[in-house]
C-alpha cells in the first residue's frame, strides 16, 4: 500500500505539497476527483490515482478542467465530497460554470484547488486565480506549508458543507512542489452512497434570491473565519511594520523579517482564509500599526481588499500608510522570493544588507560552468520533424504564411528549436480559433497562408469548437493535429486518445481523423519522422481550400524511449563531415539543433552525443554531406 | 557572425534573389541545405555563414565573374557553330512523344544505349508539382521527360545530386541559362573541375525565355485548365498563342497573357541558343514536326554524326532565309538583354 493511503494518522511522511493536498483530500472524506494536467497543479490527480488502487475512490483525467468540475459537481450534488484540481490557467476555462454553481449552491463538499504559478515559469500567464473567489463570491483558503495545505484541504470540505457552497484553495508553484514533513490525519471510513435528492434542485434561479443566499453563505463563513487558526499573527503588539501576508510569499517574510533581527519591530499577520477577508482580526491587527506592507504571490488581491476594509474601518482606526503593489514597494510583475522581501524591509528599517539569497549563491558557483541555455525539444522529439517539414513548405510556398500555435511542449515552435516558425499562442486551443479568424479574412485581401497546429490532447481539450467554427463557417483552415499519443508536457497523463483512464482501465481511444471527418474536414494522416514527404503534403494542402487536417502522428520521444526506444545508433561519419564549409555551415548544430548532435570545435565536425542522442534517426536526412550515417540498433 | 556571408550567400540573395532575377536554373540547389528547389522556385531555406560560395560562383545571374567563362562574344548571335542542320528522329515512337523532331530524346537514348553516358539529368512533368529535375538511364525514362516545358524547373539541382552520389559521365539536357551554369560550374572553387568532369554531353535547348511557374499555374487554374499538363507548346509566328494539352486535348490562350508571365531574369539573358553546350537543339521555322541543330563542340560533332551514320536522324538543311531569321531573333534577344541591363543600372542610379 501507497503510504499517502494509510488509513491511519500520526504519520510523519514527507511531502511535495501537492501531495499534501491530495492526502488533506483523503483524509476530508473525498470520494470523487477530477482534474485537467497542468504545472503545477498536476501531481495532485496523480497521487490521488495511486491512492485509488487502495481506497474506494474515482479519479479522472478529464478532457477539461471545465468538464472536470462540472463531474465533481455531480459528486457533490449526490452528496458526496469532491475535488477538482487545475493550474490557474484552467480556472478561466472552469468560470463560467463555476459563477452559476456559486449560485445553485453544493451539497456534498466540493473543492476546487487551483495552483497558480508566480513568474509563468510554466506557463503562459501568471494569473491570479484568487481572483475568481470574489468574482464567484465563494471562500478562499491559502495555505502557506505542505502541513496547512493537507489541514486546509482537510478542513475545506467542511466549510463547504458548512455553508453549501464551493471552496476555492490556491496554492503556487512553490508550495506545490516543495517537500517538508508532513503530520497525518486519520483516513475516515467512507461509505457514503451517491443519492441525488430529487426535491433539491441546483439551478440559479431565481437569480437574485440566489445571489442573496450566496453572500448569506459567504458571512458563515467569515464567521468560522473569525475563529481560524489559519490566521495567526507573529511579533509585537505595537509592531513598526505590519505584514500582511499570505500562502507561500508568508514563508518568504516570516524568513526575511528573522534573518534580518526584526522581530521586535515587524509583525507578520498570516491570513489563510483571505476572502471573504476575516474583518475582525484584520480590525485589531490594523488598529495596531500605521504602516502596513503586503506580501503576496502574483496580484495585489490582499492588498486591495485590506485597503478597502481600512478605508471602512477609518473612523476607528485612523489613516494607514499602505506599501504593497500600488505604492511601489512590491515588484508588479514575476515571483517573489525571500530575497526580494530582504530587500524590501532592508530599505523599510535602513538595515544594510548583503544579498545571500539563493540567486547569487548560484550565480556565484555557477558563473563560469553553465552556459546559457535555450528552450529546446527533446532528442528524437516528433515536433522537431513537424517543425521542420513545416517550415520547409512554408518557405517553398513563399507566400509569408506562418504558424497559430497553441499550448504544450508544442509551444516551444515560437523559439529556434522549432526553427521560429510559431507567432502567435495564447490559450488551450486558441490556435484553432485565431486560425478560423484568419481562414475568413481572404474577403478583405489577406493571402497569407496560415498553419495550425494543436496537440492531440489539446485539440480534445479546447480544439474541436475551434474546427467546428472553421467548417461551420467554412473558414479555409489547415489544422495540424501534432499527435504524439501522450499529453507529454505535464507527465504522460492519459487522455481520449490514448486508450486508458487515470485509473487504468482500458477504454475505445477517440478516433481524431474520425471526428475530423465527421465535422466535413478533409484529413490525411503524416508522419513528422519523415520530413521531406511531409513537407510536400502540408505544402499541397496548403494550395487547397476549405478545412483540411493533416494528423501528425508519432509518439513522444519519451515515451517511445520508455516502450523499447528507436532503432538506430547513429555516427557522424568525419571523413564526410565537412563542417563549416561551404556545402554546409554547421547545419545540424546550428539550424536543425537536435541536443543529440554537438559541434567538436576542435575537430571542426559535427559528433553525436551518445549519452542524450535517443537514435531517432532523422538527422540523417537533414545532413548535406550524408555524413550523418544510421546503424541499425543489434 | 554575420547571416548570412554578406560576402556569399548574402550577396546571392542581394544580387539575384531579392531582385527577382532568379531563373530557377537550380545550379545552386544541392550544393548545401539553404537553397532549395520546389514547384516552381528555388527558395532560401535558411541563411548561410560559410565564407566559400559556390552558389554565387555558379549562378548564371550573378555577377560573380568578370565576364562569361567562355566569353565568346560572336558577332552571328548564335555562338561557335560547327554544323547548323535540321534533323527529325526516324523512331517514330520517338518523334510521336517529341515537342518536334525528338532529335534530344533521340541523341539522348542512343548516348545511353551506347554508354557514351550513364544516365542523364532531364526534366520530367513534376505532376502534381510544377516539372524538376529527374536522372533517368533508360528509353522510356527519356521519353517520359520529353516535351518543351517553357521553365528551367530547377533541373540541375538532379545534376548536384548525382553528382553526390558519385555518379559520372552523365548527359545534362538545359536552357541556356543552364549551360551557362555548367560552364561557370567548371571555374567554381574548390571542388567545380571534379564536378563538371563528371558532365560528358551538354545538350542545350533554344530558348526566348521561360515562363515564371507558379504563375503560370495560377494563370492556368483561374482558366479551369485540370491538372496535369500533358504538354504545351508556342507556335512559332505570327500565331501568338500559347497551347496547353491535358487529358481534355489542346486549349489556347493568347500569348499576350503570357508574356508578362515572363521570368523578369531572362530579360537579361542575351543567350537564345544556348551557346555554351556540346550540341544545340531547338524548333525548325516552317517545318513541323523537325528540329533545328547547331553543334558546338567535337563531342557535339561526333555525336550528331554517328546517329546520323547510324541511321538513328534524317537530315537536312536549313531552308533559305531560315539561318538568317535564326541569327536574327538571337541578336534581338542579344540586343533587348542590353538594353534592359542599361534600364537596370539607370534605374539603380
Amino acid at each position: 500500500m501507497n503510504s499517502i493511503s494509510e488509513k491511519t494518522g500520526g504519520r510523519e511522511l514527507l511531502l511535495q505539497g501537492n501531495e499534501a493536498i491530495a492526502r488533506g483530500a483523503l483524509e476530508g472524506g473525498v470520494k470523487f476527483c477530477a482534474g485537467y494536467p497542468g504545472n503545477p497543479s498536476s501531481e495532485i490527480i496523480e497521487t490521488l490515482i495511486q491512492a485509488s488502487h487502495d481506497l474506494p475512490l474515482y479519479v479522472e483525467w478529464s478532457v477539461n478542467e471545465k468538464v472536470a468540475l462540472e463531474a465533481a459537481a455531480a459528486a457533490s450534488f449526490a452528496g458526496c465530497r469532491a475535488l477538482a484540481s487545475m493550474k490557474q490557467n484552467g480556472v478561466n476555462v472552469v468560470s463560467d460554470f463555476l459563477t452559476n454553481l456559486a449560485l445553485s449552491g453544493t451539497k456534498g463538499g466540493l473543492v476546487l484547488v487551483t495552483c497558480d504559478d508566480p513568474g509563468g515559469i510554466s506557463s503562459t500567464n501568471e494569473e491570479d486565480a484568487r481572483l475568481f473567489a470574489r468574482l464567484a463570491q465563494i471562500p478562499l483558503l491559502e495555505p502557506a506549508t505542505p502541513q496547512e495545505a493537507l489541514e486546509m484541504t482537510r478542513w475545506a470540505f467542511e466549510l463547504s458543507e458548512i455553508i453549501a457552497n464551493i471552496v476555492l484553495l490556491r496554492s503556487v508553484s512553490r508550495l506545490s512542489h516543495t517537500r517538508s514533513n508532513v503530520r497525518t490525519g486519520e483516513i475516515p471510513e467512507n461509505e457514503t452512497k451517491p443519492v441525488f435528492d430529487t426535491s433539491t434542485p441546483f439551478h440559479t434561479f431565481p437569480v437574485v434570491v440566489k445571489d442573496r443566499a450566496r453572500y448569506d453563505k459567504l458571512k458563515r463563513a467569515v464567521k468560522l473565519y473569525e475563529s481560524s487558526l489559519f490566521n495567526c499573527y507573529q511579533g509585537p503588539d505595537r509592531p513598526e511594520v505590519l505584514i500582511i501576508s499570505s500562502g507561500c510569499a508568508w514563508n518568504y517574510a516570516a524568513e526575511a523579517v528573522e534573518i534580518l533581527g526584526l522581530g521586535e519591530r515587524a509583525g507578520v499577520l498570516k491570513l489563510g482564509t483571505t476572502w471573504p477577508l476575516p474583518k475582525s482580526v484584520l480590525e485589531k491587527h490594523l488598529g495596531s500599526c500605521d504602516r502596513i506592507l503586503f506580501v503576496e504571490e502574483i496580484d495585489s488581491f490582499l492588498e486591495d481588499n485590506v485597503k478597502s476594509l481600512g478605508a471602512d474601518l477609518n473612523k476607528d482606526i485612523g489613516p494607514k500608510e499602505y506599501m504593497g503593489r500600488a505604492s511601489g514597494h512590491i515588484p508588479l510583475c514575476g515571483e517573489l522570493s525571500p530575497s526580494v522581501i530582504l530587500h524590501i524591509l532592508g530599505k523599510l528599517f535602513n538595515i544594510s544588507w548583503k544579498d545571500i539569497g539563493y540567486q547569487s549563491k548560484i550565480q556565484e558557483l555557477t558563473k563560469d560552468i553553465l552556459p546559457p541555455r535555450e528552450f529546446g525539444f527533446c532528442p528524437g522529439c516528433p515536433h522537431r520533424g513537424s517543425y521542420y517539414a513545416i517550415k520547409t513548405a512554408l518557405t517553398w510556398d513563399e507566400r509569408n504564411g506562418f504558424v497559430s500555435g497553441d499550448i504544450g511542449c508544442y509551444s516551444l515552435g515560437l523559439f529556434p528549436t522549432g526553427f521560429s516558425q510559431v507567432k502567435s499562442v495564447h490559450a488551450m486551443g486558441s490556435g484553432l480559433g485565431i486560425a478560423s479568424g484568419y481562414g475568413k479574412l481572404d474577403t478583405f485581401g489577406f493571402d497569407q497562408p496560415v498553419i495550425t497546429v494543436v496537440g492531440d490532447s489539446t485539440f480534445f481539450h479546447a480544439g474541436l469548437t475551434g474546427l467546428i467554427n472553421a467548417t461551420f463557417n467554412q473558414s479555409d483552415i489547415l489544422l495540424l493535429i501534432l499527435d504524439n499519443s501522450a499529453t507529454a508536457m505535464t507527465g504522460f497523463q492519459p487522455h481520449p486518445g490514448s486508450g486508458a483512464t487515470a485509473m487504468g482501465e482500458p477504454t475505445v481511444p477517440v478516433d481524431i481523423e474520425g471526428i475530423c471527418r465527421a465535422l466535413g474536414a478533409h484529413v490525411e494522416v503524416g508522419d513528422p519522422y519523415d520530413m521531406e514527404n511531409t513537407a510536400q503534403t502540408i505544402y499541397r494542402l496548403m494550395q487547397q481550400t476549405g478545412p483540411r487536417v493533416l494528423v501528425m502522428r508519432r509518439k513522444c520521444a519519451l515515451v517511445q524511449g520508455r516502450q523499447g526506444g528507436f532503432p538506430y545508433r547513429m555516427r557522424v561519419n568525419p571523413d564526410l563531415c565537412v563542417g563549416e564549409a561551404c556545402g554546409c555551415g554547421r547545419y545540424c548544430t546550428r539550424v536543425f539543433r537536435c541536443p543529440g548532435l554537438v559541434w567538436d570545435k576542435g575537430a571542426g565536425k559535427a559528433k553525436i552525443d551518445e549519452v542524450i542522442c535517443v537514435g531517432c534517426g532523422i538527422c540523417a536526412d537533414i545532413c548535406p554531406q550524408e555524413a550523418i550515417e544510421r546503424e541499425k540498433n543489434p | 557572425m554575420d547571416l548570412p556571408n554578406p560576402e556569399g550567400q548574402g550577396r546571392l540573395i542581394a544580387q539575384v534573389i531579392d531582385k527577382g532575377l532568379c531563373v530557377r536554373c537550380g545550379a545552386c540547389v544541392g550544393l548545401c541545405p539553404y537553397f532549395n528547389y520546389f514547384d516552381g522556385k528555388v527558395v532560401v531555406m535558411d541563411l548561410c555563414p560559410a565564407g566559400s560560395f559556390r552558389c554565387l560562383q555558379v549562378c548564371p545571374r550573378a555577377g560573380y565573374h568578370e565576364t562569361s567563362p567562355i566569353g565568346g562574344e560572336t558577332s552571328n548571335g548564335i555562338g561557335v557553330c560547327s554544323e547548323i542542320l535540321m534533323a527529325r528522329s526516324t523512331d517514330e515512337a520517338v518523334r510521336k512523344s517529341s515537342q518536334y523532331g525528338g532529335v534530344v530524346s533521340a541523341l539522348l537514348i542512343y548516348a545511353l544505349e551506347k554508354e557514351m553516358i550513364s544516365s542523364a539529368v532531364l526534366t520530367d512533368a513534376g505532376d502534381p508539382f510544377a516539372p524538376k529535375g529527374r536522372m533517368v538511364n533508360r528509353r522510356s525514362e527519356v521519353l517520359d521527360c520529353a516535351g518543351s516545358r517553357y521553365s528551367a524547373s530547377g533541373s540541375l539541382s538532379a545534376l548536384n545530386r548525382a553528382i553526390k552520389k558519385g555518379h559520372s559521365r552523365l548527359g545534362v539536357v538545359g536552357l541556356p541559362c543552364q549551360m551557362a551554369a555548367l560552364a561557370r560550374m567548371r571555374l567554381m572553387q574548390p571542388d567545380g573541375k571534379e564536378r563538371s568532369q563528371a558532365v560528358s554531353l551538354k545538350i542545350g535547348l533554344f530558348c526566348t525565355w521561360a515562363i515564371d511557374y507558379p504563375r503560370l499555374k495560377a494563370y492556368l487554374d483561374r482558366q479551369k485548365v485540370e491538372s496535369p499538363v500533358l504538354k504545351s507548346d508556342i507556335p512559332p509566328p505570327p500565331s501568338e498563342i500559347f497551347r496547353v494539352k491535358t487529358q481534355g486535348g489542346w486549349r489556347d490562350f493568347p500569348l499576350s497573357d503570357i508574356r508578362p508571365m515572363v521570368q523578369k531574369g531572362c530579360s537579361l539573358c542575351e543567350d537564345m541558343t544556348a551557346e555554351e553546350s556540346d550540341i544545340s537543339v531547338g524548333t525548325a521555322e516552317g517545318r513541323e514536326g523537325w528540329n533545328t541543330v547547331i553543334t558546338r563542340t567535337d563531342t557535339g560533332s561526333q555525336l550528331l554524326k554517328r546517329l546520323i551514320v547510324e541511321g538513328w536522324l534524317e537530315t537536312d538543311d536549313l531552308p533559305g532565309g531560315s539561318l538568317d531569321h535564326l541569327k536574327e531573333a538571337a541578336r534581338n534577344k542579344r540586343d533587348r538583354a542590353r538594353q534592359a541591363e542599361i534600364d537596370r543600372s539607370t534605374e539603380n542610379e
